[in-house]
C-alpha cells in the first residue's frame, strides 16, 4: 500500500480573472487527520471542491491510493469514497434519520425494506458510539446530532476520506469534544479526515498534519508537533501578528445604558446591569443561556414583560426595532447573512438603510449623498470591495461583517450590540474587527459584545457578564476575568 | 472543461433576452400585425388599447408594490367589483357622487388593511398571502353579489364628474399619474427603499429598525385603494355596475407585473416594468383580436407568454447563482 491515501499534484484552477489555485500539491497520509488552514479566499474551499467533484481542475492530477483518478461530479467522488460534510448540512429536515442517511438509496428492487434500512442506519450510528432512535425527524435534532447524521451518511458510502468544513462552527464546547471523539474513532478505523478550520486550537488538539494555503498556493505542510500556533498564523497571513487582541488605552466613563430587572417570559429573569461610555461589556454563557434573547430585548426586537431599560437616565419605550434604532442603539446580529444584510443588494444600499433621512434631500433619496456615505465607510473601515455598487454576495465574510458594522455607524448608534462579531471570519479580518471595536469605544461609543469564543471575550472586554438560564450568574472584572471563572459561572 | 468565456457570453445573451425580450417580442408583434392589418397601426386603435388596459394597469401598479414586498394580492379583482357596486348603489340611493367615490375608496382601503393586518401579524410569506387574500377575495366577491343581488345595476348618473372619470383620455391620464407617482416613490423615497428591503430579506429589514407590520399594511392598503379606483373608472365608463366586473383581474395584474420583468422573488422590480408588461399584454390581445383569433386561443397564447417569461426569469437567476457561487470561492 502507498503511504499517501490521497495525492493532489500541480492542481491549478482559474476563474475568470483570478487564479484560485496555483500549482497546488496536497498529500494526505492514510488514516491521519489533516488540517487545511488559510484565510478566507486562500483557496481551501476551491481545493476541496475539486476533490469532491464540484469543480474540475484546469490542470494537475489526483491520485487515490496511488491510482490516478478523474472526478467528474459529486456522486463520482462519493462512489470513490470521498465524502464532504459541509457547514450547511445536506439533510432534509422533514425526513427521519434513517431516511436521510440512505436518501435516494432505499431499494435495489421494487419494494423498500424499511426495517433493513433502519437497522443499517442504527448500526452506522452505533459504530460511531451512539445509540439513537433512527426514526427521529432530522429537523428536531440539535446541530451536533445533525452533524452525526451527516457523518453516518458519509460512512454509508464507505468513505475513505472525510472532508469536514468548519465542523465546530455552531457546536457548543461539549458537542465539539464529542465530535473530536468521533474523529478519533474514525481514525482508528482507518478513515482519513481532512479538517478545515479557522480555530487553531482545534488543529493542535486533533490534527496530525497541517497544510497552510495562502493566495492559492501551498505555503507549508508539516506534522503538527513540529509547528507552533504563531508560525501557522504567520504563514496564513504572510506577516507576524504581535498579539491576538489589540491593546486599548481608553478608560470607560459614565453610565450610558442601564437594564433594570428585565424579564421575558421563560427566557430572561431579573437582568440588571449598567453599560458605561467607551466600554466593551462582554456577555458570555453557553448557547441557550439567554444571551441573544437579552440582545434582542435591548434592541427592541422582542417585548419586555418586566423591568425597563434606561439610556442616559431616561426610560426607553422599546416596542420595536425602530425604537431601538431611534434611541441610538444598533445591533450587529449573529447571522449576518440571514438577519444582518440583504446579500443581493449593493454595499451602499445595505449601509444607508439605517439612516435614509440623511441621504435624502427634501425627503427624496439623493444618489450623491448615498454614494458619499458608502465611500466614507468603505474607506474608514477598509471594506475591500471592487465598488460600492457591488452586491454583497461577492464579498468575503469579514468584509460583509464590516458592512454590518458600517450600517450601524451610519445610524449614529451610541450603543452597539454585537452578537458573535467575528463568527466565520478569518484571522486577519478578526483582528481588523477588534481594532475597529477599540476605535469605536475610544471615540466614546459603547459596545455590548456577545461571544462564544472565550479568548475573544477575555481579550476584548472591560467587564464580563456571564449568563446562565436566562439570568446573569455573575460579573467578572479586572483580575477575575479568566477562562476558568467564566466557565465556572456558565456551567451550573 | 468548458471554457468560462462561453458561459459568460451565454449569460449575456440570456440577460439581453431577459431584459429586452419582452420589448422585442412586443415590437415584433406590432410589426407583423401592422403589416397584415392596416387597422392596427392607427392612432385610434392604439389609444383604444391603452384605454382598455389603463384599468388593469392601475391594479397592476398596486400589485407591483405587493409583489416587491414578497407577497401578492388575490383580492384585487373582487375589490374592483365590490367598489364599483358600492359606488353605483350609493349614487342610485341618492348619496351623491363624492360620497359614492369616498365609500368605494374606503372599501378598497378596508379590504387592503384587512389583508395587511392578517398577513403581517402572522409574519406571512407568499403562501400565507395566497390563502389570506384568496379568503378576502371570496368575501369581497360575495359582498358584491349580495349588495347587488347578483345583477347588473344601471347607474342613474347624470352628466357630471362621475361620468367623466371613465371617459376619453381620463383613465389613461389617471393611470399615467398614478404610475409616475408610484415609480418615483419606489425609486426615490425611504418608503420605496424600505419596501425593497422588506421584500429582499424581511428579517434583515426588521433588524435594521424597519417597522415591518405597518409598512406591509400600507402596501396592501395601497393595492386596495388602487383597485377601488379601477372599480370606479370601470363603472363610470359603462355607467353600470357588474358584481363580476373584476373577475380575473388579479391574474391579469400579476401577469402584467411578471411579464414586465419584476421578479416574484421580491426585493426588486419597478413600476416602469409593469407599465411595459401591461402594454405588451394589451397590445398582444388587441393584435390577436385584429387578426381574428378567437378568445380561447388568445388565452392560450397569453398563458404561454407568462410561462416563458417566468421560465426565463428563473433560468437567469439560476445562472446568476451558479456564477456567484463560483465567484465566492475566491472572493
Amino acid at each position: 500500500m502507498v503511504e499517501y491515501v490521497l495525492e493532489m499534484k500541480g492542481i491549478t484552477k482559474t476563474f475568470p480573472g483570478v487564479v484560485a489555485l496555483d500549482d497546488v500539491t496536497f498529500s494526505v497520509r492514510r488514516g491521519e487527520v489533516h488540517a487545511l488552514v488559510g484565510e478566507n479566499g486562500a483557496g481551501k474551499s476551491t481545493l476541496m471542491k475539486i476533490l469532491n467533484g464540484v469543480y474540475q481542475a484546469r490542470s494537475g492530477e489526483i491520485r487515490l491510493d496511488g491510482e490516478r483518478i478523474t472526478i467528474r461530479g459529486v456522486k463520482d467522488a462519493q462512489r470513490m469514497g470521498i465524502s464532504t460534510i459541509f457547514q450547511e448540512f445536506n439533510l432534509i429536515n422533514t425526513l427521519s434519520v434513517a431516511e436521510n442517511i440512505f436518501l435516494g438509496r432505499y431499494n435495489d428492487s421494487g419494494l423498500i425494506n424499511w426495517k433493513l434500512i433502519r437497522k443499517k442506519a442504527a448500526d452506522l450510528l452505533a459504530s460511531l458510539g451512539f445509540s439513537f432512535d433512527v426514526n427521529r425527524i432530522v429537523g428536531k435534532l440539535s446541530t451536533a446530532e445533525k452533524q452525526l447524521v451527516e457523518i453516518a451518511k458519509a460512512l454509508s458510502f464507505n468513505a475513505k476520506i472525510l472532508i469536514m468544513d468548519e465542523p465546530t462552527s455552531s457546536l457548543t464546547k461539549n458537542e465539539a469534544e464529542m465530535l473530536f471523539g468521533i474523529i478519533d474513532k474514525l481514525k482508528a478505523n482507518g478513515i482519513t479526515t481532512i479538517y478545515i478550520s479557522h480555530k487553531l486550537e482545534e488543529v493542535f488538539r486533533i490534527c496530525d498534519s497541517v497544510t497552510v494555503l495562502r493566495d492559492g498556493r501551498v505555503i507549508d505542510m508539516k506534522p503538527v508537533p513540529e509547528v507552533t500556533r504563531d508560525q501557522i498564523i504567520e504563514k496564513m497571513v504572510g506577516r507576524t501578528i504581535d498579539m491576538d487582541f489589540p491593546k486599548r488605552t481608553s478608560v470607560p466613563g459614565g453610565i450610558v445604558l442601564s437594564a433594570r430587572d428585565l424579564g421575558r417570559h421563560k427566557l430572561l429573569r431579573g437582568i440588571s446591569f449598567d453599560l458605561r461610555k467607551g466600554e466593551i461589556l462582554g456577555i458570555a454563557g453557553l448557547v441557550g443561556s439567554g444571551r441573544t434573547e437579552l440582545a434582542e430585548t435591548l434592541f427592541g426586537a422582542a417585548r419586555i414583560d418586566r423591568g425597563h431599560v434606561e439610556m442616559n437616565g431616561r426610560k426607553l419605550a422599546l416596542r420595536s426595532t425602530k425604537d431601538g434604532k431611534d434611541n441610538s442603539i444598533g445591533m450587529v446580529t449573529e447571522d449576518r447573512k440571514e438577519t444582518g444584510l440583504v446579500l443581493d443588494f449593493s454595499v451602499s444600499k445595505n449601509i444607508s438603510i439605517t439612516n435614509l433621512e440623511s441621504v435624502s434631500r427634501n425627503k427624496f433619496l439623493n444618489n450623491g449623498l448615498e454614494k458619499a456615505a458608502a465611500q466614507k465607510y468603505i474607506g474608514e473601515l477598509n471594506i475591500r470591495t471592487p465598488s460600492m455598487n457591488q452586491s454583497l454576495l461577492n464579498l468575503s465574510g469579514g468584509n460583509q461583517q464590516k458592512v454590518v458594522v458600517a450600517k450601524w455607524l451610519f445610524s449614529n448608534a451610541d450603543v452597539l450590540i454585537m452578537d458573535e462579531p467575528t463568527r466565520g471570519i478569518d484571522v486577519g479580518a478578526k483582528y481588523e474587527i477588534y481594532c475597529l471595536m477599540n476605535k469605536l469605544v475610544q471615540e466614546g461609543k459603547s459596545i455590548i459584545m456577545i461571544s462564544s469564543e472565550l479568548p475573544e471575550v477575555l481579550g476584548m472586554s472591560d467587564r464580563i457578564l456571564v449568563m446562565h438560564n436566562g439570568m446573569i450568574k455573575g460579573e467578572l472584572a479586572g483580575g477575575n476575568m479568566s477562562a476558568e471563572n467564566v466557565m465556572r459561572l456558565a456551567i451550573d | 472543461m468548458k471554457h468560462p468565456r462561453t458561459k459568460t457570453a451565454k449569460r449575456k445573451a440570456i440577460n439581453l433576452i431577459r431584459s429586452y425580450g419582452v420589448l422585442l417580442s412586443l415590437v415584433l408583434v406590432i410589426l407583423i400585425t401592422g403589416a397584415i392589418e392596416k387597422n392596427f397601426f392607427t392612432f385610434e386603435n392604439l389609444l383604444n388599447v391603452l384605454r382598455q388596459n389603463a384599468v388593469i394597469g392601475i391594479v397592476a401598479c398596486g400589485m407591483t408594490y405587493v409583489i416587491i414586498s414578497g407577497a401578492f394580492d388575490l383580492s384585487v379583482g373582487a375589490v374592483v367589483s365590490l367598489s364599483g357596486v358600492i359606488a353605483i348603489t350609493t349614487i342610485n340611493k341618492g348619496g351623491g357622487e363624492m360620497l359614492a367615490i369616498g365609500l368605494a375608496l374606503l372599501v378598497g382601503i378596508a379590504v387592503g388593511i384587512a389583508n395587511g393586518v392578517l398577513i403581517s401579524t402572522i409574519n406571512g410569506k407568499m403562501g400565507e398571502a395566497f390563502i389570506v387574500t384568496y379568503g378576502t377575495q371570496t368575501v369581497a366577491a360575495a359582498l358584491a353579489m349580495y349588495a347587488s343581488g347578483g345583477l347588473f345595476v344601471a347607474g342613474r348618473i347624470k352628466e357630471g364628474f362621475y361620468k367623466s372619470i371613465g371617459k376619453g383620455m381620463t383613465p389613461i391620464a389617471i393611470f399615467i399619474v398614478i404610475a409616475a407617482i408610484l415609480q418615483f416613490v419606489l425609486a426615490k423615497t425611504g418608503f420605496g427603499r424600505r419596501l425593497c428591503f422588506i421584500g429582499g430579506n424581511m428579517k434583515t429589514a426588521r433588524m435594521s429598525g424597519i417597522r415591518i407590520v405597518q409598512n406591509r399594511i400600507a402596501y396592501f392598503a395601497l393595492s386596495g385603494i388602487l383597485s377601488a379606483i379601477a372599480g370606479i373608472i370601470l363603472t363610470s365608463r359603462v355607467i353600470s355596475s357588474n358584481p363580476a366586473a373584476g373577475v380575473g383581474f388579479e391574474m391579469d395584474a400579476i401577469a402584467a407585473v411578471v411579464v414586465g420583468g419584476t421578479s416574484m422573488a421580491g426585493g426588486k422590480g419597478s413600476i416602469a416594468k409593469t407599465i411595459l408588461g401591461t402594454i405588451v399584454i394589451g397590445v398582444l390581445s388587441n393584435a390577436l383580436n385584429i387578426l381574428g383569433i378567437t378568445s380561447y386561443p388568445q388565452m392560450m397564447v397569453k398563458g404561454s407568454i407568462i410561462i416563458i417569461t417566468v421560465a426565463l426569469d428563473v433560468w437567469n437567476k439560476q445562472i446568476k447563482e451558479r456564477e456567484s457561487a463560483n465567484e465566492k470561492s475566491y472572493a
